[in-house]
């Protein structure tokens, strides 16, 4: 772990009102390693991420992305920065077909000018050309390649998923950031997730994790970080994690201790 | 075998719309298509914004409209008339980047409120700045289509220039919709947070949709003044504007053939109901329902879906 972290987040905190749904939180999130953060319900899992890629800002704090500060920036400037997510709820675009879909992200860091597009010259063609391979590699490597022309709908949740992170890994992002992927998959859907996570890891990303499934989490997690009620409450590898006397108890209540 | 099943209607429709002067030269026909022709290309402009982007748009009326009076002052003051155009375009992109700039950040409500204010604006001058745009009863006469002498004479030559002019403005709207900034404007609207989170600038997306519709309608304004030669702001009102977007609705939001379906459909209904009296409006509005409630995507949905019935999928 002697790498130099991706993520460095500083003091992020975020109030709904009178909630304080992060306090304070710091993360250190190493180059190249698979990092989990789990927590109880409502802990301030999806909070965190949403402020570490400016869906929904934080109040206070720095965080930075391979040292470049991104506090407050616009989400798709966040993005094309190297920082790409899936979504709890999933967020598809409906009206695209999967090859599309994939495409929108894959067009991340190659702004085409509108007079290139309306001349379809040269350079848009060769854009064109490359955002179709990118987006084609990436449904390949989560294993949609079959699927690239039709319609999401036609996809079972499962491979839908799957689509999301096909279109994270378009954007070339240094860092993805998985958003409880596992919910409502069955336990071959889950292995199949879990093999994609470790392809992603072997081309380098970085992977923070959010996760309900905490078992899952153990075995494919290098660290793990705890949040209960917007504080960090322990980090580490999963199994000083799993020994830790206040995980436990965030777990399961102060009472099952004495059990 | 599915490009080649989309391709042979658009061919067969090319070859329709050019053969109709050789089955009708009444004038009032020929009149009536050339004003479904260029509803058409102002539907196709508001496909960018409303169908593609998401973004409710009631301007786009009034866009037509300062193309159409822009173009009719211009030449009625002694403007060659390959100028308009021109002029046409820059008036309504200068309107469209200062009005879509400050609402673009905003979501769908507000933009639907700013472009309402906007086309009472445009009217409201129209109609009292008498000396320049003839007020309530517009300007007659207007110079027609021109390139250094050339032009067309008679209401079918207009008729074909306009078939040109619409072919070109589906081409390009196709063009659009293959590109990378048409997949951003469908992601913007599917979901604008996993657009922005997948490096779609959606303020910049949504402008560009406004902005390009904005246009289309301005060049469909400047090729109303100059193959109508009569313009009135009664074409230009807001109930021209909801008229716009019932056309795109009935049609079928995001679809180019939608658009075509929709305007030329609900530009010829009224005239063909003429008959009914003051009843076509009861059957017209009973049409539309009946649209809305039975195909809810439109008219432009009913094509796939007699296909998969004829390939037993439903």
């Amino acid at each position: 772990m002697t790498s130099e972290p991706i993520i460095t987040a500083r003091g992020v905190t975020r109030r709904f009102g009178g909630l304080v749904a992060l306090d304070s939180v710091d993360l250190d999130v190493p180059k190249g390693i698979v990092h989990a953060i789990i927590g109880p319900n409502g802990s301030g899992k999806t909070t965190l991420l949403n402020a570490l890629s400016g869906a929904s800002h934080a109040d206070a704090g720095s965080i930075r992305i391979a040292g470049e500060e991104i506090f407050r920036l616009k989400p798709h400037r966040i993005a094309r920065l190297g920082l790409a997510r899936t979504f709890q709820n999933i967020r598809i675009f409906d009206n695209l077909s999967v090859l599309e879909n994939v495409k929108v992200a894959a067009a991340c860091n190659k702004p085409t000018p509108f007079f290139d597009i309306l001349a379809a010259n040269a350079r848009h063609k060769q854009n064109e050309t490359g955002i179709d391979s990118t987006a084609r590699d990436a449904l390949e490597t989560v294993g949609l390649a079959g699927r690239a022309d039709d319609q999401p709908s036609q996809l079972p949740y499962a491979q839908r998923r799957l689509l999301e992170i096909a279109r994270a890994l378009a954007s070339k992002p240094s860092v993805i950031l998985l958003d409880e992927p596992a919910a409502g998959m069955n336990m071959t859907e889950s292995m199949t997730l879990l093999d994609t996570i470790a392809k992603l890891k072997s081309h380098g990303i970085t992977i923070l994790l959010v996760e309900h499934n905490v078992r899952l989490v153990m075995g494919i997690s290098d660290r793990v970080a705890v949040l209960d009620f917007g504080k960090k409450i322990a980090e580490g590898t999963p199994s000083e994690v799993q020994r830790n006397p206040l995980v436990i108890e965030a777990y399961l209540g102060r009472r099952h201790r004495h059990a | 075998m599915s490009s080649a099943l989309k391709r042979w209607p658009v061919v067969a429709a090319s070859l329709a719309a050019l053969a109709i002067p050789l089955i009708t030269q009444d004038s009032y026909v020929i009149q009536l298509l050339n004003i479904a022709i260029l509803n058409t290309i102002v539907v196709l402009g508001l496909n960018f914004v409303t169908g593609w982007a998401g973004q409710i748009n009631f301007g786009q009326a009034a866009f037509y409209g300062l193309g159409a009076y822009t173009t009719a002052i211009a030449t009625k003051s002694g403007l060659p008339w390959i100028t308009t155009p021109f002029l046409s375009a820059i008036v309504v992109i200068a309107a469209s980047l200062a009005l879509g700039l400050p609402t673009m950040r905003l979501r769908t409500y507000y933009l639907a409120m700013t472009t309402i204010g906007f086309g009472e604006i445009i009217r409201l001058i129209i109609v009292h700045w008498e000396p320049v745009t003839g007020g309530t009863s517009g300007l007659r006469a207007i110079p027609g289509i021109s390139i250094f002498g050339i032009g067309p004479e008679g209401q079918i030559q207009h008729y074909y220039i306009l078939v040109i002019a619409l072919a070109l403005a589906i081409l390009i709207a196709a063009h659009i919709r293959r590109s990378v900034l048409g997949r951003a404007m469908i992601a913007t609207r599917d979901s604008e947070i996993a657009a922005e989170q997948s490096g779609v600038d959606t303020t910049r997306t949504k402008l560009a949709a406004f902005m390009i519709g904005a246009t289309y309608a301005g060049l469909a304004g400047c090729l109303y003044a100059s193959s109508i030669r009569f313009i009135s702001p009664d074409s230009f009102s807001g109930t021209q504007a909801i008229l716009l977007m019932t056309m795109l609705i009935v049609g079928g939001m995001g679809s180019i053939v939608g658009c075509v379906f929709g305007a030329v459909a609900l530009t010829i209904l009224p005239e063909a109901l003429r008959f009914l009296g003051q009843w076509y409006l009861v059957l017209y509005g009973l049409g539309v329902i009946a649209v809305i409630v039975l195909a809810p995507g439109g008219l432009a949905s009913l094509g796939p879906r007699l296909q998969w019935r004829q390939a037993g999928v439903r």
